[in-house]
């Protein structure tokens, strides 16, 4: 038995190197290089020996200690269920923790400019994921073009705030109101569609807002973007250095010495706050009959028409109302950035957003908070690897997919419970 | 007005070339168990997506008689025969929300009446008193339901982890939760044992004598049509070619022919 595992393992790992041979071969082994205004090859054999031998004994190292010798599949995950019960458990502990931990954060010694920019970043694509989770996690209807919400909130909002002097708390609603628009203009035609099918016209959606908000100069500049959108004020007092005469800013109402950190940490808390309030809202209506008519249409819209469930209505509100959370979000990014061009709102934006849905557990709202601050996260921990970062986003996904393939938190709680048990 | 609950004239149903239902005629009594029977492809299943609005029939008429309408069956598209007339249906192979309890299951039976109560949403957000109410009273019903299936222990379980028996009678009920006035069985009985089957019989006798439930039933099993039905309508190739009670379809040679071959 140990004899034939060894035979095994060193065969396994002859094929895994040669697999690395085959993809590294040309990938990193050929170069074109410039010489005398002419391209030439020039075969860097020597790296590719070396990586084909990392991976080569790199396997068998592994088929030696990790899988051992009783080969079960299911031992190979024991790590992964056991954080996977944890979590499951802890729901609840978890989820009181973060909004504590979040309330306090821009306070903390460590926190400076950098963390609350990407802790902003972050809680922007929470409240997309929480958002986008309605449609996705609870109407079962994969939408691949949730940007394009996003962009209709954050350019009504600019357009709105530039244009008509409007305030923030005035231009944040009717950027929903128009991205919920948009959500039910989407939903019409694709009522009948479901799966992949519904997948490609909402991805062709996205793009089509982009492409619009690209060409349509006289209204959005194109790709030269909206400037000077107005940054936020808090309730009507500005965060400026140097207030014009007589003008109240927020540190002299407040008697403070005057720091660009308090516009951050407003913007910081801004964010959370309609964060939660997503959150909130998605927590209620799931218990509502709406929210049960999503998740039931979900998973048997035969059975729903037979219950007298419309699905026409059931579809368009929640489209709409994930819709209008991504609006909000949108005008939020506006306003942060106080510029914004369709380059912000590709398909990539749409995939990381579906991304963060299913990789925390379709329906799970702590699950989309742990894949966010995973996802968003390794891609800003490897920002100085450049391009490689990627890989560090992809290879994240993969973890994920391995050890928790229903997403990181995959356990449903039933909205109404008659039993009490515990 | 007449005892007739539902009458099926001149139905047809054609896909394409093929004639699935040919000129259909036949009538449920109100609280009456009426079986339709007839050989695997004979167009039972059809007939039934054709009542309850999943195919539109190629032509005749189907009214369904209330205490004081008469309701054109064909005017109601899809959804709105389950919500406006009163028409309730289950399926060959199951339909539950699997990855829900089967409370929400039951819940989202009564999702039309919670969903006025909630205001469209609105008020229900806000807790309002008048929603809260009608919501207890849906779970009242949905628990009368379960304990008469005695499934109550398990309400709060997935649908889908229930034991085959469990979900089939847990798909009736849950029709009976829309409050129907014709429920349409398509195989309640299929894959159940000797035990389960009889314990179905009771449940569809209960419906009938007690909720005043008129019962439309497609079976194969013969222990549970002749058991429990007050008529009888065997269709053969879209036709019918018999309908009378369970004793004179027994003995009827058209249909033993249409089941068994006759030997020429």
């Amino acid at each position: 038995m140990r004899k034939n595992f060894l035979k095994f393992s060193v065969k396994d790992s002859l094929f895994t190197g040669l697999i690395a041979l085959a993809l590294f071969g040309p990938i990193v082994g050929l170069r074109t290089v410039a010489k005398n205004e002419i391209l030439i090859v020039q075969p860097k054999w020597l790296i590719v020996i070396l990586i084909v031998a990392v991976c080569a004994i790199g396997r068998f190292l592994i088929n030696l200690y990790v899988f051992k010798r009783d080969q079960k599949l299911g031992n190979q995950s024991t790590i992964g269920k056991s954080i996977g019960n944890f979590l499951d458990t802890k729901g609840t502990q978890i989820a009181i923790s973060a909004i504590i931990f979040s309330v306090i954060f821009p306070f903390l010694p460590f926190t400076d400019r950098y963390l609350m920019d990407i802790a902003i970043m972050m809680l922007t694509y929470i409240m997309l994921g929480w958002g986008l989770n309605i449609v996705i996690g609870l109407a079962g209807l994969l939408d691949l073009g949730y940007v394009a919400f996003y962009a209709v909130g954050a350019y009504s909002y600019a357009l709105f705030a530039i244009h008509f002097g409007w305030s923030f708390w005035i231009c944040l609603p009717l950027a929903g109101i128009f991205a919920a628009m948009f959500g039910v203009l989407l939903g019409f035609p694709v009522l009948r569609l479901r799966g992949d099918y519904l997948a490609i016209v909402t991805l062709a959606f996205g793009e089509m807002i982009r492409i619009l908000l690209l060409n349509w100069y006289e209204l959005t500049k194109g790709p030269d973007g909206l400037t000077g959108i107005p940054r936020p004020s808090f309730f009507g007092l500005p965060f400026k250095s140097f207030p014009d005469e007589g003008e109240q800013t927020f540190h002299t109402f407040f008697g403070l010495e005057y720091n660009p950190m308090q516009r951050i940490i407003f913007l910081y808390y801004l964010i959370l706050v309609l964060a939660l309030i997503t959150n909130l809202f998605t927590i209620k209506i799931r218990k509502l009959p709406i929210g049960r008519a999503w998740e039931a249409l979900r998973e048997d819209e035969i059975a729903c028409k037979s219950l007298g469930v419309n699905p026409r209505n059931t579809k368009l509100t929640a489209f709409a109302i994930g819709a209008m959370f991504g609006g909000f979000a949108g005008s939020f990014f506006a306003t942060r950035q106080a510029f914004i061009s369709p380059e912000s709102f590709t398909f990539i934006e749409s995939a990381i957003i579906v991304a963060i849905v299913v990789l925390g557990g379709m329906g799970s709202q702590t699950g989309v908070v742990l894949s966010t601050v995973f996802l968003i996260g390794l891609i800003e921990v490897f920002r100085d690897f450049e391009s490689y970062r990627m890989i560090a986003f992809g290879g994240a996904m993969v973890l994920i997919m391995i050890f928790r393939p229903r997403g990181i938190l995959a356990t449903r709680k039933p909205t109404i419970i008659l039993n009490n048990k515990d | 007005m007449n005892s007739k609950l539902l009458d099926v004239e001149n139905l047809t149903m054609k896909f394409g070339g093929l004639l699935a239902i040919d000129d259909l005629t036949f009538s449920a009594n109100k609280d009456q168990i009426t079986s339709i029977i007839g050989p695997n492809g004979a167009g039972k299943t059809t007939v039934f997506n054709c009542l309850t609005g999943f195919y539109r029939a190629t032509a005749g008429s189907m009214y369904l008689n209330k205490e004081n309408e008469r309701l054109n069956l064909r005017k109601f598209s899809d959804f709105r025969i389950a919500q406006n007339a009163g028409v309730a249906r289950t399926f060959q192979n199951i339909r539950l929300f699997p990855q829900m309890s089967v409370l929400e299951n039951m819940m989202v039976a009564q999702h039309n009446k919670l969903m006025d109560a909630s205001g469209f949403t609105l008020l229900g957000l806000f807790n309002s008193p008048s929603f809260v109410k009608k919501e207890k009273e849906a779970m009242e019903i949905s628990k009368y339901w379960l304990d008469i299936i005695g499934l109550t222990k398990r309400a709060d379980d997935d649908a889908g982890d229930l034991p085959y028996g469990d979900q089939r009678k847990l798909e009736i009920v849950r029709a009976m939760c829309i409050n129907p006035h014709l429920l349409c069985l398509d195989e309640p009985a299929a894959g159940l044992n000797a035990k389960e089957s009889a314990d179905l019989n009771k449940l569809l006798l209960f419906i009938k004598n007690e909720k005043k439930t008129g019962i439309l039933l497609i079976e194969h099993d013969m222990s549970v049509v002749m058991e429990i039905s007050d008529h009888v309508v065997v269709l053969n190739y879209g036709k019918k070619i018999f309908e009378g009670t369970s004793q004179e379809t027994k003995k009827s040679t058209e249909v033993i022919e249409a089941y068994l071959g006759t030997d020429d």
